[in-house]
């Protein structure tokens, strides 16, 4: 099982352009530990920060970008380290934020202009071009928009400056199913042109196809990070089984070690982790056992939490 | 133009605009005031201080008249509920919005954020005071009066350093606080409560409102120039609640 890496005490090596590099990073808010030392380095290409609502991914993405302070660690971002108010870092970073408050009087196009500002000449340009791919309405104003629409304008702003880095905090939250996948497509050019993207979210599923690696986060604390095709392959594993009226009483005994699967009792349903992420010999044998029919049967998806409980042990996320 | 430059704008405009009407009203009135200032004095004899400045009127003339009239009544009041209002939505309205982490996080230093803030808000009393002021020689020839230019923007320039003091402590207040309501409920209670103390013959010397009445300014016209102890001290006001209130606003968390 994956743990979490403690904080380091080393210097750094030498970081290639366009990485985030997080060491010890931590935050408190009042009593509330929000940020354990918490380290992480984020090379270019697209990397999620998934965990469940509470888990630090936004203040960690604040401090990174500067906007919350750290109370101890270092953040270096394209190799400039975040000191005074972080402006030097935020010139090399775009930042979505996660909150949807904008300037309702505001069109689309005034407010792409105002999140823009400090950036490069073409920023509004760029910007205004992805707003267009996603078809937003430019020339209304922001207080008309939907939830869905607000967060497009931020990611459409966050999109058009020439920077090395992109923080997006939940860019596909709230979006529909066809908005999301051409936002991820986006991210996907916008990461083969070497960029570093760092975005997060508390749904598995919604962005993790879009990730190269992937960094669960949970009470403030770094669980893990793997690369995605890693966790996929876990996720691969994993297969659930429900019955109508509850598990049967002999599911567990007649399936554990069947073709190599551990299974056992979850709620009201049988979970089985397979030896592999092939579900066939599995799905044969539960076929032939003598059990009733299965009302549903579910494989290689799986929910967050869940996930933490199955992969890194984490309860109650 | 930018969202925060089109509503300072606006209330610029809106400032200078009622401030111009007052000031008109004023200077068409003086003819009938100069005319009836016997029964104005008995209607302020029962307030010492009103009584006062009626006789400051009689003695120095238009002059005094104008400055009570366009600086200590007109600025005063509509200025410093003006410099309260700007200010108090400064920082704590993009609190209060939710949208103070999109202002923040753009490549744009703090220390300059505050300051096109604070900036702004001052351009928006300082532009309309000393404008308005600028037009009283012309429209004291319609009553066959005259007064200096130079002078006069003294004293605008004493007025707005006052009004620029009011506006950098909300400023500050506002750099801290996320609810601009209770900051400008606050400082415009304490507004009346300086103009009330100025009105009671035995406490006004402890009102802040000395600095820009009758007596005072009417003293900067005669000498044609500012008093270092009025100006320095304002000046001061301004500049360290500028800086306390940057230093909260570099601190603050969105």
């Amino acid at each position: 099982m994956p743990t979490s890496p403690a904080p380091s005490t080393t210097p750094p090596p030498a970081a290639a352009p366009g990485t985030i590099s997080a060491r010890g990073v931590t935050r408190r808010f009042g009593d509330h530990q929000a940020l354990h030392p918490l380290d992480l380095e984020v090379s270019p290409g697209v990397t999620g920060l998934l965990g469940p609502n509470g888990s630090g991914k936004s203040t960690f993405m604040r401090c990174l970008v500067g906007l919350v302070r750290p109370d101890a660690g270092e953040v270096t971002i394209d190799g400039v380290p975040l000191a005074g108010d972080g402006v030097a870092v935020r010139r090399r970073v775009t930042y979505a934020p996660g909150e949807l408050a904008l300037y309702g009087e505001l069109t689309g196009e005034q407010h792409l202009g105002f999140l823009v500002r400090g950036r490069d000449r073409g920023a509004l340009g760029r910007a205004r071009a992805v707003a267009q791919e996603l078809g937003l309405p430019l020339t209304r104003r922001v207080r008309g928009y939907s939830h869905g629409m607000k967060r497009q304008l931020l990611f459409a702003a966050a999109m058009g400056p020439e920077v090395p880095v992109r923080i997006l905090d939940e860019p596909t939250e709230g979006l529909d199913p066809t908005k999301r996948a051409a936002v991820l497509e986006i991210l996907g050019r916008d990461a083969a042109a070497g960029r570093t993207i760092l975005l997060s979210s508390h749904h598995l599923g919604e962005v993790d196809a879009a990730c190269e690696r992937i960094a669960f986060l949970d009470a403030g604390r770094l669980v893990a990070l793997e690369e995605s095709a890693a966790v996929h392959e876990r996720m691969a594993r994993l297969v659930r089984v429900w019955w109508d009226g509850g598990l049967p009483a002999r599911a567990v005994k007649l399936l554990d070690g069947l073709d190599g699967a551990q299974a056992r009792q979850e709620d009201e349903h049988l979970a089985v982790t397979l030896p592999s992420g092939d579900p066939r010999g599995f799905l044969a044998a539960l076929a032939a056992a003598e059990l009733p029919a299965p009302s549903a049967v579910e494989h290689g998806r799986i929910s967050l939490n869940v996930l933490y409980r199955e992969i890194y042990g984490v309860e109650g996320v | 133009m930018g969202r925060t430059l089109r509503g300072w704008l606006a209330m610029t405009v809106a400032f200078g605009v009622v401030l111009e009407v007052m000031l008109v009203g004023a200077i068409v009135w003086w003819p009938n005031f100069r005319e009836n200032m016997g029964s104005v004095r008995l209607l302020a004899k029962p307030l010492p201080m009103l009584a006062d400045m009626v006789d400051q009127i009689e003695s120095l003339g238009v002059d005094a008249y104008v400055v009570g009239q366009h600086f200590f009544k007109g600025c005063n009041t509509l200025g410093a509920a003006a410099a309260v209002l700007f200010a108090a939505g400064a920082v704590a309205g993009e609190a209060h919005r939710g949208t103070l982490e999109i202002w923040l996080a753009r490549p744009v230093t703090r220390l300059r954020l505050a300051l096109e803030r604070w900036l702004a808000g001052q351009a928006a009393l300082w532009v309309p005071i000393v404008l308005t002021t600028a037009t009283t020689p012309l429209l004291l020839r319609h009553v066959d009066e005259s007064m200096e230019l130079g002078p006069l923007l003294l004293c605008a320039v004493q007025q707005c350093l006052f009004l620029g003091a009011w506006y950098s402590v909300t400023f500050a207040l506002s750099c801290a606080g996320s609810q601009p309501a209770r900051i400008a409920l606050g400082m415009l209670f304490f507004s009346i409560f300086e103009f009330a103390i100025y009105l009671v013959k035995t406490l006004t010397d402890w009102s802040l409102f000395r600095m820009t009445d009758i007596q005072t300014l009417a003293k900067v016209l005669r000498n044609g120039h500012l008093d270092p102890a009025m100006w320095v001290p304002l000046a001061a006001v301004n500049l360290v609640a500028f800086v306390v209130g940057y230093r909260l606003l570099a601190r603050r968390t969105p």
